[in-house]
């Protein structure tokens, strides 16, 4: 029969068929088709198709538009049910697999749940203060000869020029850096660290009282808050307002009373004190160098939340340059929260800090998951061609590719979820390991933060690790799957050899990294500084030490293993640096900031230090305070020649050269040597210094101990390693080398499960193809080269990546540092070698007992 | 029976589905519908009825062959069953009572 008729227009039929639900779809567009007719035949061919139209437009209501999901009606919970118990079975059925993949989302997980832990840790230090949007700690640019050095310290008679003409200013404090003092109760002394504030810290700074009023704390000279711990130690209760201590320093000590008592200090707190006294006090009975050019204080202020800081700064800085007559610093504000982290300047301006480990172990969490979804993906795409079958039998019997998906989507998050309960379990038992090591006070709080970062992480993994064998598994076509003979899989072998390749790559890159870091440690930690920090202890001079010095000094030369001993000034990073020194020929523009330190007899020769012209400051020449000795690098950049017997100018009065010494570096290696001088003031020397002979250290630290008690019996005696303040210099860079050191074992670790997971599924495949092999009279050791060279091309692939841009990465950390390693290429060639050895390692177990299979085992059943 | 009371156009169309006996299908219930009551029917209207009617079990249905007519596409007949049947006996008893308990007086002044 000749179709004549019109047809009704295909676009709308298209779009019908589109919305319409499936279920009634065809007997719908029957109906259409029939009135179509009809009314073509009755009412002519434009009205039929306008009614045609809108005929499909009033068929758009929810009754019929296809509903969003499982159009067959199935019951979505059976579903989910079927397809967990089908996970279930898959990881009953590829227990090596299910085993590698455990382990290694484990263990990926732990690593990022402890990095979470460790930076949210970070990003909170500082942060619980009320203020924090508007708190700014003053800091000065000190520009000298080598560029700007940007420092916290500022003149204390800012603060009430502050809050006199800084209108913006609503509240400012000033107080000191935190230091070790002793406190006395009855028969009770201890040492903590404490600081002076004036009576605005506490509207400040945000702390909770356990007693006493804050807002008046500090306001008389004899106020001391305590934290509860300390009120516990010195009081053994916590209720003590009123009650009278007194604090020692040095030369002085003061009757005290107790005005309030505060909570202990969050573990978030970048400076850990234990109790505040009144500056007031210090100000004004203490310091005896008030003056402008001194920066002897910490300001910190409040801004009006609408006050431009940039002109706050301006308006700063404008008043210490009327008060000093010259501009020679400049002031600037930076946010007081944000100075944990953003902590380095350079030539005044900042240049990262401890962001950028923040940022590092961030990359390096990122990396670690990114290695455990890779084992997921190759280990799942491997098993792909198993499934195959399983798919396209699925997909015959009606299964939709959404509903495919969805399994391979639940059986990845399933594993992730199953990895993150261990993990949470592990991290939970690890903690206290992991505070010792990262020295951090890390809690770990299970709260929603926590919980929403746990389940990002499972969908994450469940997502990024399903997502192949989801879309491509569900992707094939049906034909292909079960038709015998049919290749699948052509590309996906070079997609997994790409993935290995990355995963092997990242982990050579964190190996190599962390290498660096620990040979840059190594050599800071050993490098000889020009003095001896080895064995040296200190301690400092309170009490009747203060008077019988000299007794105390000779007794303690007599302990059979003391070296050496003296009273000094020296402190690991300086005590004092100035710029007041005059010498002959000095220009105009010339700046130079010297290290001051101060000595007393046989101070330097404690330290070991070499000299080169004149002598050390000795008794035997009489009156020493008018000499001044220089290291190399000042006279170097003062430029004198013949500088024995010259004189220079010392803001205290001229002073005679009569010696110069070896340069050695007071600072860290992250600075290069400062020019420093050393002048004879033992009434001013801090502390007793001695040198301890190797071996004997415990013992006679017990018998320095015992005369100590005999000297000072009210003083507990409190030894510091110079060693230990050295290495204290490096400690971010340290915790960075110990942790990164793990994590980059985690790494390779976990890249290592991933290969064995490939290899054992690989040496099973082929099976067959070694059997036929053998037979065919191929050696043991053929085979298993020829295994072997499959990983071997993908591992060298991956280290050839890695190690230049490891190279590059590490010489960008060295930076930081004014003395340091120059990489050698032998480490790197190491740390390839090391890679492919662990890969061959990961894979010989596999690939022996693949090779040593007997044919007839394996050709048996066929 | 209370929740399975049927609303005017449902109970309309389970007739018209009655009357055409094994022969009703969308386009047909259409044409009887316009031809006896007439009144214009859209098939967007009667299909989500029709759907609703399913649903609750008043209705079933079944796919036909296909036939060289409509383009090929099956016809899908549907049949009264017999909780339909119970449900248009309850809203017919009911309106007859309220027929009943109508004063003769109250429609005799027209």
């Amino acid at each position: 029969m000749k179709e004549t008729l019109p047809n009704p227009p295909r676009m709308l039929i298209r779009f019908f068929r589109w919305f319409c639900d499936p279920y009634c779809a065809e007997d719908i567009e029957g109906d259409l088709l029939e009135r179509f007719d009809k009314r073509n035949n009755n009412n002519g061919k434009w009205s039929a198709k306008a009614h045609f139209a809108l005929e499909i437009l009033l068929l758009m209501r929810p009754g019929i538009i296809r509903p969003l999901f499982n159009n067959q009606k199935l019951n979505s919970l059976d579903m989910f049910k079927h397809n967990f118990i089908l996970t279930i079975r898959n990881f009953r059925r590829y227990k090596n697999n299910f085993i590698i993949n455990l382990l290694g989302l484990t263990t990926a997980i732990s690593s990022v749940l402890f990095i979470w832990l460790w930076v949210n840790g970070e990003l909170q230090t500082d942060q619980y203060h009320e203020n924090r949007a508007n708190l700014y700690q003053l800091r000065t640019n000190h520009p000298n000869n080598d560029g700007i050095r940007t420092e916290p310290g500022v003149p204390g008679l800012l603060l009430e020029e502050i809050q006199a003409h800084v209108p913006e200013v609503a509240l400012a404090v000033a107080c000191t850096d935190a230091h070790e003092f002793t406190l006395s109760q009855d028969k009770i002394a201890v040492k903590a660290p404490g600081k002076f504030a004036s009576e605005e810290f506490f509207n400040i700074f945000t702390h909770k009282a356990v007693h006493g009023d804050l807002r008046s704390a500090l306001s008389d000279k004899s106020d001391i808050v305590i934290t509860a711990a300390l009120a516990k130690r010195l009081f053994n209760t916590t209720d003590v307002i009123g009650k009278a201590m007194e604090w020692h320093f040095f030369q002085s000590s003061k009757q005290l009373v107790v005005s309030a008592v505060i909570e202990d200090l969050p573990p978030t707190t970048s400076e850990k004190f234990e109790f505040l006294m009144s500056w007031d006090y210090y100000h004004n009975d203490l310091i005896d160098f008030k003056g402008w050019g001194n920066y002897y204080g910490r300001i910190m202020v409040v801004t009006n939340p609408e006050a431009n800081t940039t002109l706050v700064s301006e308006k700063i800085d404008q008043i210490v340059e009327e008060k000093q007559g010259r501009d020679a610093v400049d002031v600037f504000l930076a946010n007081y929260g944000d100075q944990y982290l953003y902590n380095k300047y350079h030539n005044g301006v900042q240049s990262g800090g401890r962001i950028e480990q923040v940022n590092l172990f961030i990359l390096v969490a990122i990396f670690i998951l990114l290695i455990a979804c890779i084992n997921f993906i190759n280990l799942s795409t491997a098993q792909a061609a198993y499934k195959t079958k399983e798919v396209g039998i699925k997909k015959t019997l009606g299964a939709s590719r959404a509903s495919l998906m969805s399994q391979y989507f639940i059986e990845s998050t399933l594993l992730g979820l199953l990895s993150l309960i261990v993990a949470v379990l592990l991290v939970w038992t690890l903690l206290p390991q992991f505070n010792a090591i990262s020295s951090k006070e890390v809690v770990f709080q299970p709260d929603y933060r926590l919980l929403l970062t746990g389940l990002a992480l499972v969908l994450t993994v469940g997502i990024a690790a399903g997502s192949y064998p989801a879309f491509y598994l569900s992707g094939l076509r049906i034909l292909s799957v079960l038709k015998p003979g049919v290749t699948l899989f052509k590309g996906n072998g070079i997609a997994r050899k790409v993935l290995v390749v990355a995963q092997f790559a990242i982990a050579v890159i964190l190996i190599s990294g962390t290498l660096m870091v620990k040979r840059q440690m190594d050599y800071v930690q050993n490098s000889n500084l020009g003095y001896d920090r080895e064995n040296v202890i200190y301690f400092e001079r309170e009490g009747k030490l203060l008077q019988e010095t000299a007794a105390f000094i000779a007794e303690m030369s007599n302990i059979p293993g003391v070296k050496a001993a003296a009273t000094s000034g020296f402190m690991i990073g300086g005590a004092n640096s100035t710029g007041g020194i005059g010498w002959e020929g000095k220009a105009e523009e010339d700046r130079i900031e010297f290290l001051e330190t101060r000595c007393a007899q046989g101070s330097l020769e404690v330290l070991g230090v070499e000299l080169l012209e004149g002598r050390l400051f000795s008794k035997d020449f009489g009156n020493e305070s008018e000499h001044i000795i220089f290291n190399e690098t000042a006279i170097r950049e003062m430029g004198l020649t013949d500088p024995i017997g010259k004189t220079v100018r010392h803001y205290s009065g001229n002073k005679k050269i009569i010696g110069v010494v070896k340069d050695f570096n007071m600072k860290s290696l992250h600075t290069q040597i400062s020019p420093a001088f050393f002048l004879f003031k033992p009434e001013q020397t801090l502390f007793v210094m001695a040198k301890i002979g190797k071996g004997t250290e415990l013992a006679t630290i017990k018998q320095i101990e015992e005369m100590y008690k005999s000297f000072n019996p009210d003083y507990p005696f409190q030894p510091n390693f110079l060693d230990q303040d050295y290495a204290a210099l490096y400690q971010s860079e340290s915790q960075v080398a110990t942790l990164s050191s793990y994590f980059a074992a985690l790494a390779i670790l976990i890249s290592c499960l991933g290969l064995f997971g490939l290899v054992t599924f690989t040496t099973q495949k082929r099976q067959k193809e070694i059997g036929i092999r053998k037979v065919l009279g191929s050696g043991v050791w053929k085979i298993i080269v020829l295994i072997t060279m499959d990983f071997t091309k993908m591992v060298v692939l991956a280290i050839v990546i890695a190690l230049p841009l490891s190279y590059l990465a590490g010489q960008r950390w060295l930076d930081n540092f004014a003395y340091r390693i120059q990489p050698e290429w032998w480490w790197f060639a190491l740390v390839g070698l090391a890679a492919l050895a662990m890969s061959w390692l990961t894979v010989s177990a596999q690939t022996l007992k693949a090779a040593s299979i007997n044919p007839a085992e394996s050709l048996k059943d066929e | 029976m209370g929740k399975n009371q049927l609303g005017e156009f449902e109970e309309v169309v389970m007739l018209t589905v009655a009357i055409l006996y094994g022969e009703a299908y969308g386009f047909a219930i259409i044409e009887e519908m316009e031809k006896r009551l007439n009144r214009k029917v859209s098939i967007g209207a009667l299909q989500t009825v029709l759907r609703r009617l399913e649903q609750k079990g008043l209705l079933e249905s079944q796919l036909g062959e296909a036939t060289k007519v409509r383009g090929g596409k099956r016809k899908r007949f549907f049949m009264v069953t017999n909780m339909g049947r119970k449900v248009l006996e309850e809203a017919k008893e009911q309106r007859m009572q309220l027929w009943n308990a109508i004063p003769k007086i109250a429609f005799n002044d027209q």
